[in-house]
């Protein structure tokens, strides 16, 4: 299964990556750019699980990300300036 | 009266009477509508032995409090009568524009009484109300049907139909709106043909009156204007709900091949992305909504493209996971036929999945399907089987009855993987590791609908094989998610966009000039909670308990394969977790309400019946608890 696999950092360096998100999960990101956004720093090549895992934003609650349009996994690379959008499992269709 | 128009429309169907009375303002402010005035009506007025076919089942249409104002999104309008799958009480919500319609041409209610001797439609334009003869109607297909009536009448008319499936009795026969919105769960669809009522067109063209527009339209604006840079928005505007089949199948929660298992390798061929990316035509949007998630799509097929709304997740779980599709166009195809036909794709779904199991188990042979076959993925063999189901041959008979209904004719222990309760077939979470969820499916009034309760969440934050402590809080769900089809407005507004409970409260009384509290809402919802269970209990015996045990797949059986093969639940656990409900609402331990419960909630009458049956709960050595119910505390704050 894809978001179990073993994921390890690719390259060092940092970037800037924008966190967004709403409902419960926003308490936990702690919005510093508008009221659904932080801004972090991380290390380059870290998968979006462990940035995460860094940012102490629990996983299980995350259904999925959306970066630029599409939807991505929590194995997804984040890029330097990308916009990721975390979308909690709230309502259940 | 603010928030209703006011006047309710009673129409017998054998005489052809139709009588309008005016709504009782206190039956108004007591059931708020849909789901509640639903289980007010049916429990007082059809008779307990009446047959869910038969004349003296009602058929109840009702839009609610909110249905028809801004606040977002009222376009909820519910069905309601005894169904035939749960031999219960049943309400199944649909969005769309046809609860709002209803209300603006004058009507808050309507409750069909007894057969009509011949097909029939029933036509409002305003003050206009008439049945017309629908003998060519009869027959045609849902989407069909629609469209040749929107042609007759005018684009304007908003339309519900049945299809082939409702008139010809299958259980699970929905109600279709909008070209592929249903009123789908509990066979409201099969009532309705059972009453050879076809169709209902209503063109409504006033207003009803709200208390404070100034402050409704100031307060709403705030909320679209803060709703609209949401992060929910944009995923869910792409997508619709098809975006949780990814993370469903990651959390081992997708049906797949009849429960068999919880991980489908496949889910790539037909999740959210393969929907948008190959199928999606453009997205649409109920009466009021500014998110639109849903979607309408094309589907390539044999026999050339076809169009629908959807697939949504419960759909492509249903048909996609629990059918082992590959491929996002059959799915869609497979969505449109069950559509057309006139059923719910979720029950449909389920059906076909079953027999699919039966098959490969022998149970049903090439013999029973004139030489054809029944296997996995193959949207051929679905197509044949969900004809043979609306139109009630051969083998289709025995499966119009529903999983349960089948499995009580085919035997061979298929009843343990007919994947139900109460007769209603399970939404499409695979829960032998999410225990809340399977609670809420267990204990669900209307047999196992993720709408009463959606608790998977609840196992993730509490432990995925934990059992202890997430009763209250699956009785708190049971009692808040269904307050918004009782008020009849869109809960993916509060469950997506933030819009709180408290915001619901100041829009209602916004709209109608009470002062209503969000406590109170919650006790309405558990009051119509309690009333449906004792409805549940009249017309099917007790104890309680019985009604509440689920499957043995998901007792008996490990899960097959993914990240959680080998996770089974005991008969013990799963009794632990009712023991726990039960206490939790109040009930005593064989799952009967109590007195002081019922008496706590104002429903003495209630407390007579069940006493007259001998089904009224003993009372609770400790009394019942103070708040029933309890909000969930996310580690996530
Ligand atoms: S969010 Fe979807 S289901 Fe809800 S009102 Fe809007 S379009 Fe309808």
């Amino acid at each position: 299964m894809i978001c179990n696999s073993v994921l390890t950092a690719k390259n060092k360096g940092t970037m800037t990556v924008y966190l967004k998100s709403g409902g419960k999960l926003r308490e936990k990101l702690k919005p510093d750019v508008d009221q659904y956004t932080r801004k972090i720093e991380v290390e380059e090549g870290l998968s979006l699980r462990e940035i995460l895992n860094q940012f102490e934003i629990p996983v299980e609650l995350i259904a999925f990300a959306f970066v630029d349009g599409r939807l991505e996994r929590l194995d997804y690379f984040p890029e330097d300036g990308q916009v990721i959008t975390l979308q909690p499992p709230v309502s259940g269709g | 009266m603010y928030g209703f128009a006011g006047q309710m429309l009673r129409i017998n169907l054998k005489t052809g009477n139709i009588s309008k009375q005016i709504l009782s303002e206190s039956f108004a402010k007591e059931w708020l509508g849909a789901r509640g005035m639903v289980a007010k009506i049916l429990y007082d007025e059809v008779p307990r032995d009446a047959d869910p076919m038969g004349p003296k089942n009602k058929l109840v249409i009702a839009p609610g409090v909110l249905t028809g104002t801004f606040v977002g999104a009222g376009s909820k309008c519910g069905f309601g009568a005894i169904s035939p799958a749960t031999n219960s009480h049943a309400d199944s919500s649909v969005g769309g524009h046809i609860g709002p319609e209803l209300k603006f041409a004058g009507y808050d209610l309507i409750i069909f009484d007894d057969i009509s001797p011949e097909p029939v439609f029933l036509f409002i334009e305003d003050d206009k109300v008439e049945l017309r003869s629908a003998k060519h109607l009869w027959g045609k297909g849902s989407i069909d049907t629609e469209k040749q009536l929107k042609e007759e009448l005018g684009e304007d008319f908003e339309i519900a139909t049945i299809g082939p499936a409702g008139e010809n009795g299958v259980v699970f026969a929905c109600i279709t709106h909008d070209f592929g919105r249903n009123a789908g769960r509990c066979g409201v669809g099969a009532v309705m043909g059972s009453k050879k009522i076809k169709a209902i067109a209503i063109k409504g063209t006033k207003s009803f009156p709200i208390y404070d527009l100034k402050s409704l339209t100031k307060q709403t604006e705030a909320i679209i204007q803060r709703t609209k840079p949401h992060p929910n928005m944009a995923p869910w505007q792409k997508y619709g709900t098809a975006l949780f089949v990814g993370w469903s199948n990651d959390q081992a929660s997708f049906p797949t091949r009849n429960f068999q298992s919880s991980y489908y390798d496949q889910w790539q061929t037909i999740d959210g992305e393969r929907l948008v990316e190959e199928c999606r035509v453009i997205d649409k949007a109920c009466f009021g909504c500014w998110m639109n998630c849903g979607k309408y799509s094309r589907a390539k097929t044999r026999h050339g493209d076809v169009y629908i709304e959807g697939p949504e997740y419960e759909t492509i779980a249903l048909i996609g996971g629990s059918c082992a599709m590959t491929s996002i166009h059959d799915v869609t195809f497979a969505n449109y036929l069950c559509d057309n036909l006139g059923m719910d794709t979720e029950s449909g779904g389920s059906v076909v999945a079953f027999a699919m199991e039966c098959y490969e188990k022998g149970i049903i042979t090439k013999d029973d399907l004139d030489g054809h076959e029944l296997r996995w993925g193959n949207i051929d063999d679905f197509e044949f089987i969900i004809n043979k189901i609306a139109y009630q041959q051969g083998i289709g008979k025995v499966l119009a009855k529903g999983t349960k209904g089948a499995a009580e004719i085919l035997g061979k222990d298929s009843i343990k993987f007919a994947m139900q309760q109460k007769g209603l077939e399970s939404s499409g979470y695979e829960s032998r590791w999410a225990p809340s969820m399977l609670l809420s499916f267990m204990t669900s009034d209307i047999g196992a609908h993720h709408n009463r309760s959606w608790s998977i969440t609840v196992d993730l934050e509490l432990g995925r094989d934990e059992i202890k402590g997430k009763a209250p809080v699956v009785v708190y769900l049971q009692h808040i998610r269904p307050i918004y089809d009782t008020l009849s407005i869109c809960r993916l507004f509060w469950g997506e966009l933030d819009v709180m409970p408290e915001e619901y409260v100041e829009s209602l009384n916004y709209v109608t000039g009470w002062h209503t509290t969000e406590d109170e809402l919650l006790k309405t919802s558990e009051k119509i909670w309690n009333l449906t269970r004792a409805h549940f209990l009249k017309r099917n015996g007790g104890p309680g308990r019985i009604h509440d045990i689920p499957p043995a797949r998901y007792y008996e059986e490990p899960i097959l394969d993914g990240p959680a093969k080998g996770k089974v639940l005991s008969l013990e656990k799963i009794n632990a977790m009712l023991d726990e409900y039960y206490e939790a609402r109040g009930w005593d331990k064989n799952g009967n309400p109590t007195e002081e419960l019922l008496l706590d909630l104002g429903m003495k009458a209630v407390v007579d019946d069940l006493k007259e049956i001998n089904l009224l709960g003993k009372p609770l050595p400790d009394g019942i608890p103070k708040v029933r119910g309890q909000k969930l505390k996310p580690k996530a704050m």
